[in-house]
């Protein structure tokens, strides 16, 4: 396993994120290539696809694909949305473009908009990445004094505008129906699908919504070539991408790694183990709604689409939470638990009653007031919320609790007072 | 057209319809449902209307947005349904306060009926329940309980598709995630209390209505609203004779799902005391026999003689007035006039239901400069305009209640029926006829306003019920051939 240096190349200069280091180091030439040389926006999407490039906000879905949904000729505009509300626990990779490399996603904002023939894009950021949106804003209207946007860039006849909007705080805003909600200034109810954004989304126009770290990717691949990227790492998964480490390790951090490698190698190369000599107990691969790896799996998979499903789980936003033999692992799920009974939007009858109810079971568990019956009874009510909501969340949000009650059974079991009654654990 | 089989059966819809609309409407399989109204569509919030489409188990569709497509295998009831369908109704009573026994909803709750069906009898929910807050005045005519909230949202579209408003919304997240008031306050529109009926649950309920009565002691009468001319359709319920609500039934053509506050609060007008009982004769009760002799007496020959009708009384009543009166030489046909302010939606000007009818029966609005008048004939709930009583001979009273005209300036006094208690039809402002039915019984000695009139026509043999009345009124309104007849009433 070696570190990569594509989208992270940047990040250590001084002043990475102002537009003059930027175009010293060859910044925008791409963009503006594919201006002056009056490329096909065809072309351009299906260069992405032939490049393998997934999406990295956690589907996993073909961006050149989802390009190609665009219907054309509609007399609707269309809109790109640069979906950069991180916050599934444990990712902060997109954190790390935003405040040292915003204008490399600004490239990459201009070529995307460019191939699905938009003039509006919209940047969505948490509002919580304070740093990240003060140095997208700066970079945004550094690009416009500089003519990278607006009106007839370079002569082109190319219009570009890119706004900058914050969410409030809400996790689901994430979702991208959501965030298209949150743009529109509505509540962030994620939206029935289909129809799906890329025929009618923002303000019913066909909208493209993706993951800042995909769309950083693109300058680069249009730069080198599809077959390029698609040589990086696993062929069915290519490229490199932003891991971010939490938990447990030594040294925790994001590093750029092509995709393909040894779960087991990144922990104990750059990560320097677990920490304190302790032993390993779990990885959650992929964001906290991905399904909890135990170590003997964690020896064995690699890091990639097809690698990790191998295992049952998912890469997810590549955010990889590292538990060691001391971590209490009821104590965690009641933690994740919690994050996703207080993030649930409400909309969805399964998830709104569902997630609190489970909470409260876990909590009392926990406490050494849960019944035998409780964990069957988790179990089937995971089973009546995965894929009976609108959007994938609360399924995310079933995902480590079923593995997590599946792996580790036997904690929650010594966790239950034998023989209790129902009137004693609940104190009815 | 799409072909595409549900349940086994194959069916042909138009393009757009939804998989929903398709059972219902082709199969007659009820999908249950909450958050989607027919006249609001739906949210896609609630998820127990979900249905499995061409075995995909793993995610299923809610049938109350999913179009139907070509093809397309749909399974309503399969195993998987039926169990996600409980899985929703589980979620949804886990903090559902269950307090049946003290909730005005309860016997009309949609709630209570998917329970039955698709519910278990013990809950696996053992946790404390969540609390909110249990009464919050949404206006003075609808209270809210937050705790039987199902967060359906009906409300709130309610609003925002039929009233082009947004006075209330969604506020926290979550299972926190309550209706409530935005910052212009309580509710003020005229139509509000339509979110009673639309609400699946007890969460709203009319401050006017609540605790007055189960409604399974209840009666219900389907008729028409009484109010104006629009014609609402509705659902009148009474207790041991006294009315205590309307709610709108739905007609597409007419009102939808919906009927206006005033309309709907009007019911209270038509619990009276003090009403007409029985025929009298300067002021002694008589005979209707005595009381055609005395008529005849004092009509003559007809002239200087008017009849002023209420826009209220059915066609019926008013033909058979009509009947009476022609053949004793009356030419003067008047009919009386009630008007409030119109709202451009439903609430129409005229605040009778029936002037169209009365119209076409050919009575007409009482002329400014009408004929020096000898006598007056009145018959039904009607404004008098003074004028009219000024150098009268003799004036006749057919009226619901006592007043200063039958106790003191009639000479004869008939009973009559309230709009709520008659039988027969109206004809609203867009000319459609439509049959009413008596909600309560007014007691003894108020017979239908038409079977007054037969008696003194002496018609009892040609009109033994009212619908030989319909059907003679319409032969009569086609002989005038500039009319078409009337549709007729229901028997």
């Amino acid at each position: 396993m070696k570190l990569s240096s594509v989208l992270s190349a940047r990040f250590e200069k001084p002043d990475s994120h102002l537009l003059e280091g930027y175009r010293a180091d060859g910044g925008y030439e791409t963009f503006l290539s594919v201006l002056s040389e009056k490329r096909d926006p065809d072309e351009l999407t299906a260069l992405v696809k032939a490049s393998g490039l997934r999406g990295r906000g956690g589907a996993g879905f073909s961006t050149g694909m989802k390009w190609s949904f665009v219907p054309k000729d509609t007399g609707k505009p269309v809109y790109l949305c640069v979906n950069g509300d991180e916050s599934e626990p444990g990712t902060y990779k997109d954190r790390q473009i935003l405040e040292f490399d915003p204008h490399a996603l600004l490239e990459g904002v201009g070529i995307a908009c460019y191939a699905i023939g938009s003039h509006k894009a919209y940047v969505y950021l948490r509002c919580e990445f304070q740093l990240g949106c003060e140095r997208i804003q700066a970079a945004i209207d550094e690009a416009y004094a500089a003519g990278l946007f607006g009106k007839n860039i370079e002569g082109s006849g190319f219009d570009l505008d890119v706004h900058l909007t914050m969410g409030a705080g809400a996790y689901i805003c994430g979702e991208e129906t959501s965030l298209l909600n949150s743009i529109e200034g509505v509540r962030p109810y994620p939206r029935n699908k289909p129809p799906f954004p890329a025929v009618e989304g923002l303000f019913g126009c066909p909208t493209i919504v993706n993951n800042v770290e995909t769309i950083t990717n693109i300058p680069h691949i249009v730069k080198r070539g599809a077959e390029w990227h698609a040589g990086l790492g696993n062929s069915d998964d290519p490229g490199t991408r932003l891991w971010c480490v939490s938990g447990h390790v030594a040294t925790r951090g994001v590093w750029e790694i092509e995709t393909g490698y040894k779960l087991q190698d990144l922990i104990d190369g750059p990560c320097g183990g677990i920490r304190d000599g302790k032993k390993l107990k779990a990885v959650i691969p992929g964001g906290s709604s991905s399904k909890v790896l135990l170590p003997e799996e964690v020896a064995q998979v690699t890091m990639d689409t097809p690698g990790i499903r191998a295992f049952g789980s998912s890469l997810g936003s590549a955010a990889i939470i590292v538990l060691d033999e001391d971590t209490d692992m009821v104590d965690a799920l009641v933690n994740l638990m919690k994050f996703y009974a207080h993030e649930s939007c409400g909309q969805c009858t399964p998830c709104r009653e569902g997630t609190p109810w489970i909470v409260k079971i876990l909590v009392r568990i926990n406490e050494g007031r849960g019944r035998l019956e409780d964990l069957e009874l988790l179990d089937d009510l995971a089973v009546n919320i995965e894929g009976r909501t609108v959007c994938a969340l609360a399924d995310g949000a079933c995902w480590p609790l079923t593995s997590i009650l599946k792996k580790f059974r036997h904690e929650f079991v010594a966790k239950i007072p034998s023989a209790a009654s129902t009137e004693e654990v609940v104190g009815a | 057209m799409i072909k595409l089989t549900i349940d086994g059966q194959e069916v042909e819809v138009a393009p757009g319809t939804t998989i929903l609309e398709a059972a219902r409407d082709e199969l007659g399989i009820d999908i249950p449902h909450y958050c989607y109204h027919r006249d609001i569509g739906s949210d896609g919030n609630c998820r127990i209307c979900l249905v499995e489409v061409n075995g995909n188990s793993g995610k299923l569709a809610i049938s109350c947005q999913m179009p139907c497509g070509n093809d397309m295998k749909v399974e309503t009831a399969n195993d998987v349904v039926v169990k996600a369908r409980k899985g929703v109704m589980e979620f949804l009573l886990a903090n559902h306060p269950l307090d049946c026994t003290i909730c005005d909803q309860a016997g009309e709750c949609p709630l209570q009926e998917y329970s039955y069906e698709y519910g278990s009898a013990e809950s696996r929910f053992v946790e404390h329940k969540r609390n909110k807050p249990k009464h919050t005045e949404f206006s003075d005519k609808v209270m809210f309980d937050a705790e039987r909230c199902i967060l359906c949202t009906r409300c709130v579209r309610f609003f925002e598709e039929v009233r082009d408003d947004r006075p209330l919304g969604v506020e926290g997240m979550g299972g926190e995630s309550m209706i409530s008031l935005g910052p212009n306050g309580p509710l003020t529109d005229p139509y509000q209390m339509n979110i009673i009926d639309i609400c699946p649950v007890g969460a709203l309920t009319s401050r006017d209505f609540r605790f007055k009565q189960r409604v399974w002691f209840m009666d219900f009468v389907d008729t028409v609203c009484p109010g104006c001319s629009r014609g609402c359709n509705i659902s009148a319920g009474s207790y041991q004779g006294k009315l205590l609500r309307f709610t709108p039934r739905r007609n597409a053509e007419v009102n939808k799902s919906w009927m206006c506050d005033d309309g709907r609060l009007s019911y209270s007008d038509y619990n009276l005391t003090d009403r007409v009982r029985g025929a009298r004769i300067d002021g002694q009760a008589a005979f209707l026999d005595s009381v055609g002799e005395r008529l005849d007496a004092l009509v003559g020959d007809g002239s200087g003689v008017a009849v002023l009708a209420s826009t209220k009384s059915s066609c019926e009543d008013l033909f058979a007035l009509r009947h009476w009166a022609e053949s004793r030489g009356v030419t003067n046909f008047w009919h009386g006039a009630a008007s409030w302010e119109a709202d451009g939606f439903l609430k129409q000007a005229d605040a009778t239901p029936n002037t169209a009818g009365a119209q076409q029966l050919g009575y007409e609005p009482v002329p400014g400069d009408g004929p020096a008048l000898r006598g007056l004939i009145v018959s039904g709930d009607v404004e008098v305009p003074p004028a009219l009583l000024a150098d009268l001979d003799f004036l006749v009273m057919q009226a619901v209640q006592e007043s200063a005209l039958t106790t003191e300036a009639a000479v004869i006094v008939l009973p009559a029926r309230t709009a709520v208690e008659k039988k027969g039809t109206w004809v609203n402002s867009a000319g459609l006829a439509q049959a009413i039915a008596p909600a309560v019984d007014p007691g003894d000695g108020v017979p239908e306003d038409w079977a007054l009139w037969r008696e003194l026509s002496k018609k009892v043999e040609d009109w033994p019920s009212v619908r030989y009345v319909t059907a003679e009124m319409n032969a009569w309104l086609a002989d005038r051939s500039t009319q078409t007849p009337l549709v007729a009433a229901d028997s």
